[in-house]
């Protein structure tokens, strides 16, 4: 029985940008990880926005994990400016808390590639007693700069609670910490990660007239993510000197952007080292992003240094390396800001318009619109790793799509023999894109009375023994009637 | 299935009330098993063949409906089977055994039209074999109507 239905389109956009300084010259880098705006980028439709947060509030936990801690030494820079947001990516504003304001300075490159991407920028000291994240129940800022690695206690209503909460509904975060951490940076950055925090000493890595502890390291143990650190290798090593810190590997949520080479271990400088370090090598996270399931993203610096400009300007040589490079990493690390939209539609085969209900053993078709944001413009993701799940307690169906190369992703499946409330999922998680989780509902229903094929072949030996009784009944009767 | 158990338990009721009528217990102490069982068998056809005939086409009927039901019986098995191998249950056909047990129904009715009608069984001997035959037609009609009214 075919019935027509209401069209119902459901449109879901989520979006992370990832945003990396590009220029190489004058880029700082940064660990963003706020929403960040680019500055050129189109408007979204705000419903579709609304949408997907709608979709992602349910996944509201976040388990945020991570820290930091880590000295090291030799100079390299190193971005990462990773934003998300699930709003219009332009027109975002940011707090940027310092412990001084001379950071706006001696940042100011880092600062300037955020603005040149649109981002407003708002400064404050972070005992500013005027301090607060929201107003009426509304947030002020998109995203939070934490540059204030020695910050006891925040000024005004802010406080560790508040800078979570702020993370919870969403909200990004760059965490930028030191030797210096306070206690207070340090247990935001434990409430996203593993509570250890040590300082560490790199040694042999780093080539640096001024720097005796080895504490400058040149990192290049990048993520391997084209997402998160754009699709051009990222040529010179990033320079950092800070803290490190380890990571729960129970979180899957964390991942380390930048950690410390093997022969790095974290350690006091100036003291003597009687025993082992308790972090050694690639364990030790130097940069680590959190993305939380609700789309928040985190990025944990243990170096303020990095950001800064003069960090971005150094020239770096790695030691037992003959190569010298004129510019540290930070160049390299420009991405862009990508940006998902999703538009889902499903309807039975041969069928275009969307049913309100399907009944089982139905085929039906499904296809799903996934855009990234570029930076610039909506361009259609391309993979072949998309799956679509028919899921009612468990996957009934799952099944990859193919997609037309212009982002349309669709297949087509028979709905399983069982009816009850399905959902149409799509889960996709990429490392540095923004989880995309669509669900829609649809219940399935069981067969209309009348929808039963009358007459079924496996049941045809029953019908002829009906008939042959009948028959064989008749015949009994006239025998025994007339046989005398 | 309690149809069947009461069609087969009439069944040997009947079978062996004839064979105690009307064998004569030939058989002979010490002979062999084999020479037994065809000293069995040939005093067994010997006394069916003097059961009357209209007795003999009822047994006749009653084994036709048997292994109609048996036949259908295989069938539900067989479906069973291609669904425990992954093939599509139909739920239509859960009804079927309930059918099975209707189609052996018949063969209970005639097993009681030859009880009313064997002329040894005094039970009912005041009871004409017209009557227990009209008995028998109205049952099945009303059966085979109900049998017809679940095809489909």
């Amino acid at each position: 029985m075919r019935k027509s239905w209401k069209t119902d389109s459901l449109d879901i956009s989520g979006d992370w940008k990832r945003a990396f300084p590009s220029a190489a010259s004058s880029q700082s880098p940064g660990l963003s990880v706020s929403p960040l705006k680019s500055p050129s980028s189109p408007p979204r439709p705000r419903s579709s926005d609304l949408a997907l947060r709608a979709a992602m509030a349910r996944l509201r936990t976040l388990p945020l994990a991570l820290l930091f801690l880590l000295l090291l030494g030799v100079p390299a820079l190193f971005s990462v400016a990773l934003g998300f947001s699930a709003d219009s990516p332009t027109d975002r504003r940011l707090l940027v808390l310092v412990d001084d304001l001379a950071i706006r300075s001696s940042h100011s490159i880092y600062f300037r590639s955020l603005e040149s991407r649109g981002y407003e920028l708002h400064f404050r000291l972070a005992d500013d007693p005027k301090l607060a994240l929201q107003r009426y129940g509304q947030y002020l800022y998109d995203g939070l700069l934490l540059f204030s690695p020695s910050t006891k206690k925040f000024g005004g209503s802010v406080d560790l609670a508040a800078v979570l909460d702020f993370v919870d509904s969403g909200h990004d975060l760059i965490l930028a910490a030191d030797a210096s951490a306070s206690d207070l940076i340090r247990d935001i950055a434990t409430e996203c990660g593993d509570p250890a925090a040590l300082v560490i000493d790199h040694i042999g890595h780093a080539i640096s007239q001024s720097d005796v502890d080895h504490t400058l390291i040149a990192g290049d143990e990048f993520i391997k993510s084209d997402v998160i650190l754009g699709p051009e290798k990222i040529k010179a090593p990033v320079l950092f000197r800070g803290v490190g810190h380890s990571l729960n590997p129970t979180n899957s949520m964390v991942l380390k952007v930048l950690c410390a080479s093997p022969s790095a271990y974290s350690a006091n400088p100036k003291t003597k080292l009687s025993n082992p370090p308790s972090l050694t090598g690639s364990a030790i996270s130097l940069v680590s992003v959190v993305q939380a399931r609700n789309n928040a993203r985190i990025v944990i610096s243990g170096s303020l240094d990095l950001f800064s400009d003069k960090f971005f300007k150094s020239d770096v040589q790695k030691s037992k390396s003959s190569t010298k490079h004129e510019k540290s990493g930070n160049e390299q690390f420009a991405t862009e800001i990508s940006k998902w939209a999703v538009n889902v539609r499903h309807h039975k085969v041969g069928e275009t318009v969307e049913p309100a209900m399907y009944r089982i053993k139905d085929d039906l078709e499904y296809a799903v619109e996934i855009y990234e944001w570029s930076g610039t413009s909506w361009k259609s993701y391309i993979a072949d790793d998309v799956q679509v799940q028919f899921y009612m307690m468990s996957p009934y169906v799952l099944k990859t799509m193919s997609n037309d190369q212009k982002g349309l992703y669709s297949t087509s499946f028979k709905v399983p023999d069982a009816y009850g409330v399905f959902q149409f999922k799509v889960e996709y998680q990429r490392l540095g894109y923004t989880t995309l989780s669509l669900s829609k509902q649809i219940p399935v229903r069981p067969f209309r009375h009348n929808e039963y094929e009358r007459f079924i072949p496996a049941a045809y030996p029953y019908y002829g023994a009906s008939f042959s009784t009948m028959i064989g009944f008749f015949i009994f009767t006239i025998v025994y009637l007339y046989n005398k | 299935m309690f149809y069947l158990v009461a069609e087969i338990r009439a069944l040997i009721a009947i079978i062996g009330a004839d064979l105690c009528c009307k064998s004569d217990h030939s058989g002979r102490m010490g002979k062999s098993t084999t020479s037994d069982a065809q000293a069995l068998i040939r005093s067994l056809c010997a006394a069916y063949s003097a059961t009357p005939t209209n007795l003999k086409i009822i047994d006749l009927y009653v084994i036709f409906a048997v292994f109609t039901a048996v036949v259908q019986v295989h069938v539900l098995f067989f479906n069973v089977y291609r669904y425990l191998h992954g093939n599509s249950w139909d739920i239509s056909l859960q009804l079927f055994p309930l059918r099975s047990a209707f189609l052996c129904r018949t063969a209970v009715l005639a097993v009681c039209l030859r009880i009313q009608v064997n002329k040894e069984n005094k039970e009912f001997k005041d009871r004409p074999p017209e009557r227990a035959f009209a008995d028998f037609v109205l049952c099945n009609m009303v059966l085979h109507l109900v049998i017809t009214n679940f095809l489909g």
